[in-house]
């Protein structure tokens, strides 16, 4: 069964959803994994689909483009290797949670995640927010990551010194999940 | 006694660990009650730390009379240099704060709490909280050792934009 990855990015209004949802419904798709969320008044929709076996990208993208073309939604559809995960590190190494936060500059996310790279390190997750007036613009970046088994200390302290190097505040903790 | 400006993020203060107050003297009763006043003012606020009004000693304010999701309920009150004696059944809530604008996070929190330290009047006070009182003093606690809720909520997916503040 023939996976892809599917993107939407338009300007944010009613319908979106349920318009790709259907054309999705109609071409015997399953929606596999999703995350759809507002950027700035963008609405963002990111999906792994699995669909039958004739179906290709360029059928599947002109069929979402008759129906989101005229919602003004930019759609993007591409195969995705076999067997699913692909190159994904995601379940390995110790999982963590990084808060930052501070005076907004260029370069934030970019330090951090440099950091964290260097140290083997992997973002799983990762959102940011602009926050305050802007007299005093404040950005926030929310991580999970995992770091590799036994090393997470140094790529810890790496986040730590980038962060240090930018004038921001930056806590970690573990995530901690119990099995009941 | 004064209304003093709530100072938001990035303010050096807020990030920094507060001092210990150690004697509860007339500089420190007047702290007490800007911090009484200032929570007062802003209707929503039921808590605020000596560092939110740019003064970082280990000092805060606290008033859930009234709110529909407290239990526990010792009126206004202030506590100097406190202490947790005991934390115990932590439960996530949505919280905000005055000093963190436009976000709201999901923070895990202890609903039964004894903390300890020394009252408005420099007397030694310990007091047994639950619920929603609990979560505001260990809010406020927080505030003192340069923390917001920012630093303890538990990923990227448990901050929300908060529509209104102030």
């Amino acid at each position: 069964m023939p996976r892809f990855s599917l993107s939407a990015l338009g300007a944010d209004r009613p319908g979106i959803v349920a318009a790709v949802t259907g054309v999705l419904v109609d071409q015997g798709c399953n929606l596999e994994d999703s995350t759809m969320t507002i950027l700035q008044g963008q609405f963002a929709v990111l999906l792994v689909v699995s669909a039958p076996d004739a179906t290709t990208a360029v059928a599947l993208e002109a069929a979402l483009a008759e129906v989101t073309g005229p919602l003004g939604l930019v759609v993007a559809v591409r195969p995705l290797a076999e067997p699913p995960g692909g190159a994904g590190t995601a379940d390995e190494g110790d999982p963590w949670t990084i808060s930052i936060h501070g005076a907004d500059r260029p370069g934030i996310v970019h330090a951090v995640a440099l950091a964290l790279a260097d140290a083997e390190g992997n973002v799983v997750d990762l959102s940011t927010h602009l926050i305050g007036g802007p007299d005093a613009p404040v950005y926030v970046m929310m991580l999970r990551v995992t770091l590799p088994a036994g090393r997470a200390e140094a790529a810890l302290a790496a986040v730590s010194g980038a962060a240090t190097a930018l004038g921001v505040h930056c806590t970690m903790h573990p995530d901690e999940s119990d099995l009941l | 006694m004064a209304v003093r400006p709530v100072l938001v993020l990035p303010h050096p203060v807020l990030t920094a660990r507060a001092a210990e107050v150690g004697l509860v003297d007339d500089a420190a009763g007047a702290l007490a009650l800007d911090l009484l006043e200032t929570m007062a003012a802003s209707p929503a606020c039921v808590g605020l730390a000596a560092p939110q009004i740019g003064v970082g000693l280990r000092a805060f304010a606290v008033d859930v009379t009234g709110h529909r999701k407290a239990r526990s309920c010792h009126g206004p009150f202030v506590l100097f240099d406190p202490v947790v004696v005991s934390a115990q059944s932590p439960e996530p809530a949505r919280e905000g704060c005055m000093s963190v604008p436009d976000l709201t996070g999901d923070v895990a929190r202890a609903t039964r709490l004894v903390v300890a330290g020394l009252g408005a009047d420099g007397r030694p006070l310990e007091l047994e909280l639950d619920a929603f009182e609990a979560r505001a003093v260990l809010h406020e606690l927080d505030h003192l050792d340069g923390l917001l809720f920012l630093d303890r909520v538990a990923g990227p997916h448990a901050v929300f934009p908060r529509k209104v503040y102030r």
